[in-house]
């Protein structure tokens, strides 16, 4: 029996081994990661529920609905809850009318990382669908219906390169805002993405206790403070836009290529904005599905593109405001000299036509605008140089983006320095003299030559347009107003000023003038035609490309100016014979809407 | 038979009997938190189990030994009766025949009380043989046969873990009275052979998971290796102190699976923190050390090898069964004695903790003394 006694020793050593291992172990869970556990034991029953908060709405300058928001009900999985995973799948697959392989993938990549966050199955499912899932939501445990809010356009396609669209957030966007969820939809072109941070809501959310199960417990008793915060939905932003004026603008572009652009000249605020083709923003509501957004980018009639603002274009004759005023008021010319027009120039050995081969004979300042002639301005460029030239450019806004807030180009406004750095190569006379009927180098927005047609009707104030009229907040609280913002002063006297909008009153007014066919019969109108040759490297395209993009800018009332219009066709021909009379449609739609708004005022 | 003995009272083994009834006391009050929230229904019925059994421990420890080991190849046949029972009229649970239905009152699992009658049976085998050297192969044919019989019929059931902790217990005692190392060696072969057959073979797809899952918990942490997580997220998460009793929220909104039986280990360590668990680990201990502190003074080989048997049984529940909470090893339906709801094991560990206080009231009477043993 002593020998069982020594043996029964070395038992209680294992014996004490064994429980030495065990406490070990308790030490090692309860001891040292007893915090890190206490807060896994916390996600455990703490469910966040999330409060989306809704986008805010864009509103046109009266008021109108542009851009709202709708419920959507759309369907999460939270795969830790996820009992049966094929099971959940196929039930939901059915219902949903999606791939059943698909959603299991998603669950099960889902669930290697963070399994208590919700992947979204689908967006926006119908009322029969909703139905059909609340009533088996005890089978269909781990599935959450998130009410949601989508993007709605209750006027279409209308403004839509404007408005811009949503796109699903991207790693970069997640990064720069922790307030953004990663299912959220965000802008990405345009106002929505401009005014981004005011239209964004702040989201909100709910802690609720949940039992192993995933049902709401209503105990309070293992956490002493559940956080909740409230959802705030973003700011109503209301645009300049006119979008009955913005109706009429996309609606006389019809089929063509082109902008029309209308500011109003004492504010700068944006009264339509219309480029066309266009795309409708209804395709972005979901986040765009992958071959529509293929056709929309090789589109080769680039429907992304807003020709408004990101349109570069030579603006030939609507850019010989610039040389008028740098000439006039520099001291080069006056209203009275006269230059000789044989319908063509002579600098050095170079011959410069003139677009009316005969020529026009004599002209002075008034009667070059009034028939655009070319020679007189080839002459009043070469006598003042490209530096002067260049000045009056870049004090009109040309060859700098407008700070408008939405996607824009800068365009080029040309000189020494410009070209040295571009092309390393000096300046020739010649480019001066092109530079002055607005071809060469020149590349302009169609929003540049509105401001500048702008800063003419008002007596030289360049201003910076607005697209945003005002920034209120869900609870009523103004956050923006805007108020009329002066990019630059243009150095030039009164009297001069005003012998160039004489002259673009005579362009549409006098017998000889080129813009004719805008001529109203109540109502003033000042403006300039331009025809800009288009200079195409692309020897498979069609003929009709290398028409001539067909420009007008003009403002109104000619006495007392409230608006300015300018129009741009990309390859449409003349200027006079097919921007003009889409200008003239703008002013008369204009007219016909203040005379309205006038009379419901007097009501 | 049952010997009113003065010195039977004074030799009564107050220590081990009120070691006993506290750890009663811990493991309804423990029970009482697990399955407030399903109504006390097994908090009540383990109330009345542990009554019975404190009487039937009270019952046996008067009972003489030397009457068990007579009749040990008796109760050793009645008890593989009842497995056969069992295996034809049984009541299925979740996929085994492991209960007998006692008038609809009770359910009693008799693979538990089978591990009692093993001990006697191998004690009882040992005792006859006076072998000196240690044992060889073919010494073991008789021990190896009355072990696999009842081995192979809970394996049929099937409930592995029952099956495993029997043999865990029968081997250990093997293992005390010695065997040649060649043996050992022979012996050993023949178990991995055996494991990699049933690897193979017989395991069911839900026992493979249980050890894959083992091996990696969080491999699957849905399906088999959710059981252990949750039940170490409720360990780890009690802390030093604990939530306090009734505040784990672990246990309470049941994120703890089977908390009230295999793993009612978890909700003591969620609600009582490091120093509950260290205290009835400890409890556990000193038990143990009572039982073979008796077996090493035991004056004969019966009831020596009978008290190592039961500490052996106690042994390898706890470590089996802790070691499956705190995620050691893998998840086997093994319950902590006592602590887990189930009158079946509660009434093995009663009646293994009665015959051991039994064997040491009779300390004194040695072997040449004449006993009634009629």
């Amino acid at each position: 029996m002593q020998d069982f006694r020594n043996r029964l020793l070395i038992v209680t050593v294992i014996l004490g081994l064994a429980f030495l291992v065990l406490g070990s172990r308790l030490w090692y869970l309860q001891v040292l990661k007893g915090d890190e556990f206490a807060k896994f034991s916390m996600e455990n029953h703490i469910r966040v529920e999330r409060i989306p908060a809704p986008r805010g709405r864009i509103l046109d300058r009266y008021g109108k609905e542009l851009v709202i928001n709708r419920t959507s009900f759309d369907i999460y999985v939270i795969p830790k809850d996820v009992k049966d995973i094929p099971y959940l799948s196929s039930s939901l697959s059915q219902v949903l009318n999606l791939d059943s392989n698909q959603i299991e993938k998603d669950i099960k990549s889902a669930l290697s990382k963070k399994s208590f966050k919700p992947v979204l199955i689908t967006k926006d499912i119908n009322r029969d669908q909703l139905a059909y899932i609340e009533a088996r939501r005890s089978s269909l445990l781990g599935v959450i219906i998130e009410i949601n809010n989508l993007r709605q356009y209750p006027h279409g396609v209308l403004g839509a390169s404007f408005l811009g669209y949503i796109g699903k957030v991207n790693d970069a966007e997640l990064q720069n805002n922790p307030n953004i969820n990663n299912t959220d939809l965000v802008g990405k072109t345009g106002v929505e993405k401009g005014w981004e941070s005011s239209l964004r809501g702040d989201h909100g959310y709910k802690q609720k206790v949940t039992d192993a199960l995933g049902r709401e417990v209503e105990s309070n008793l293992f956490l002493a403070d559940l956080h909740n915060k409230k959802s705030m939905p973003g700011n109503d932003v209301r645009l300049t836009i006119d979008i009955s004026l913005q109706q009429a603008a996309e609606e006389v572009l019809g089929e063509e290529s082109g902008a029309i652009v209308v500011v109003d000249v004492n504010s700068g605020q944006v009264l339509a904005l219309a480029s066309k083709p266009s795309f409708d923003p209804a395709d972005f509501i979901k986040g765009i599905d992958s071959k529509t957004w293929a056709n929309l980018v090789n589109d080769k009639s680039s429907p992304l593109l807003n020709r408004a603002t990101q349109g570069l274009y030579a603006p030939g004759s609507v850019f010989k405001m610039v040389p008028s005023v740098a000439a006039l008021n520099e001291g080069f010319i006056n209203e009275e000299e006269h230059v000789y027009c044989p319908g063509y120039y002579k600098s050095g050995s170079s011959t410069f036509r003139c677009w009316k081969r005969g020529g026009h004979g004599r002209v002075n300042l008034r009667s070059a605008i009034v028939k655009s002639c070319d020679v007189y301005f080839y002459k009043i460029a070469e006598m003042m140089g490209i530096n002067n030239l260049n000045k009056y450019m870049t004090a009109f806004g040309y060859g700098s983006k407008t700070d408008l807030g939405i996607e824009e180009r800068a365009g080029v406004a040309p000189s020494r320095e410009w070209k040295k750095k571009r092309f390393n190569k000096s300046w020739y006379k010649g480019e001066t003299i092109l530079s002055s009927i607005g071809q060469g180098y020149v590349s302009v927005t169609p929003l540049q030559v509105a401001m500048m047609t702008a800063a003419v009707a008002n007596d030289g104030k360049l201003l910076k347009p607005s697209i945003i009229k005002e920034i209120v907040s869900y609870g009523g609280e103004e956050k923006f107003n805007h108020t009329p913002t002066v990019t630059s002063n243009i150095p030039v006297q009164k009297q001069m000023l005003d012998l160039v909008k004489d002259a673009m009153v005579g362009v549409v007014n006098d017998p000889g003038g080129t813009g004719r066919s805008a001529r109203l019969q109540d109502m003033m109108v000042a403006g300039k035609t331009g025809t800009a040759q288009v200079v195409s490297l692309d020897s498979q395209s069609e003929k009709r490309k290398h028409r001539d993009h067909a420009w007008f800018t003009s403002y109104a009332p000619a006495e007392s100016p409230e608006i300015a219009v300018t129009v741009l066709i990309e390859h449409g021909g003349k200027g006079g014979a097919v921007a003009a009379p889409i200008a003239k449609k703008i002013l008369e739609v204009y007219k016909k809407l203040k005379e309205e708004r006038e009379a419901d005022d007097n009501v | 038979m049952i010997m009113f003995d003065r010195r039977l009272l004074k030799n009564f083994g107050w220590s081990l009997f009120l070691m006993t009834l506290a750890f009663c006391a811990i493991s309804l009050l423990n029970l009482y938190s697990a399955s407030y929230e399903t109504g006390l229904i097994s908090f009540k019925k383990q109330f009345i189990w542990i009554g019975v059994g404190i009487i039937t421990l009270a019952l046996v420890s008067f009972l003489n030994y030397r009457f068990l080991k007579q009749y040990s190849i008796y109760i050793y046949v009645f008890s593989l009766l009842l497995l056969l029972y069992v295996l034809v009229f049984g009541k299925e649970v979740s996929g085994s025949r492991s209960w007998i239905d006692i008038a609809s009152i009770a359910t009693i699992q008799p693979s538990e009380l089978v591990k009692i009658a093993v001990i006697l049976v191998l004690a009882r085998f040992y005792d006859n043989d006076y072998q000196a050297t240690p044992y060889g192969f073919l010494d073991l044919i008789k021990p190896i046969i009355l072990i696999a019989i009842p081995f192979v019929l809970i394996l049929l059931q099937p409930d592995l873990g029952t099956a495993l902790t029997m043999l865990l217990v029968s081997g250990s005692m093997v293992l005390f009275m010695g065997v040649k190392k060649w043996s050992v060696a022979f012996i050993l072969i023949v178990i991995l052979g055996v494991s990699f057959y049933s690897w193979h073979y017989t395991l069911k797809p839900y026992q493979k998971d249980r050890i894959r899952t083992f091996i990696n918990p969080s491999s699957d942490p849905l399906n088999a290796g959710y059981n252990s997580i949750q039940s170490q997220i409720a360990i780890g998460s009690g802390g030093v102190t604990g939530k306090g009793l009734r505040s784990g929220s672990q246990t309470q909104l049941r994120f703890i699976p089977a908390q009230q039986t295999d793993f009612a280990f978890s909700v003591l360590a969620e609600e009582w923190g490091f120093l509950g668990s260290i205290f009835v680990l400890l409890l556990y201990f000193t038990i143990i050390l009572w039982m073979l502190d008796t077996s090493s003074r035991a004056k004969e080989k019966f009831s020596m090898l009978v008290c190592f048997g039961i500490a052996a049984m106690f042994f390898w529940h706890v470590v089996v069964n802790v070691g499956m909470v705190i995620g050691l090893l893998p998840v086997t339906g093994v319950p902590l004695l006592i602590f887990s709801y189930g009158g079946s094991s509660t009434l093995t560990a009663m009646i293994g903790i009665g015959i051991v206080l039994g064997i040491r009231m009779r300390k004194f009477s040695m072997s040449g003394e004449a006993i009634d043993l009629g």
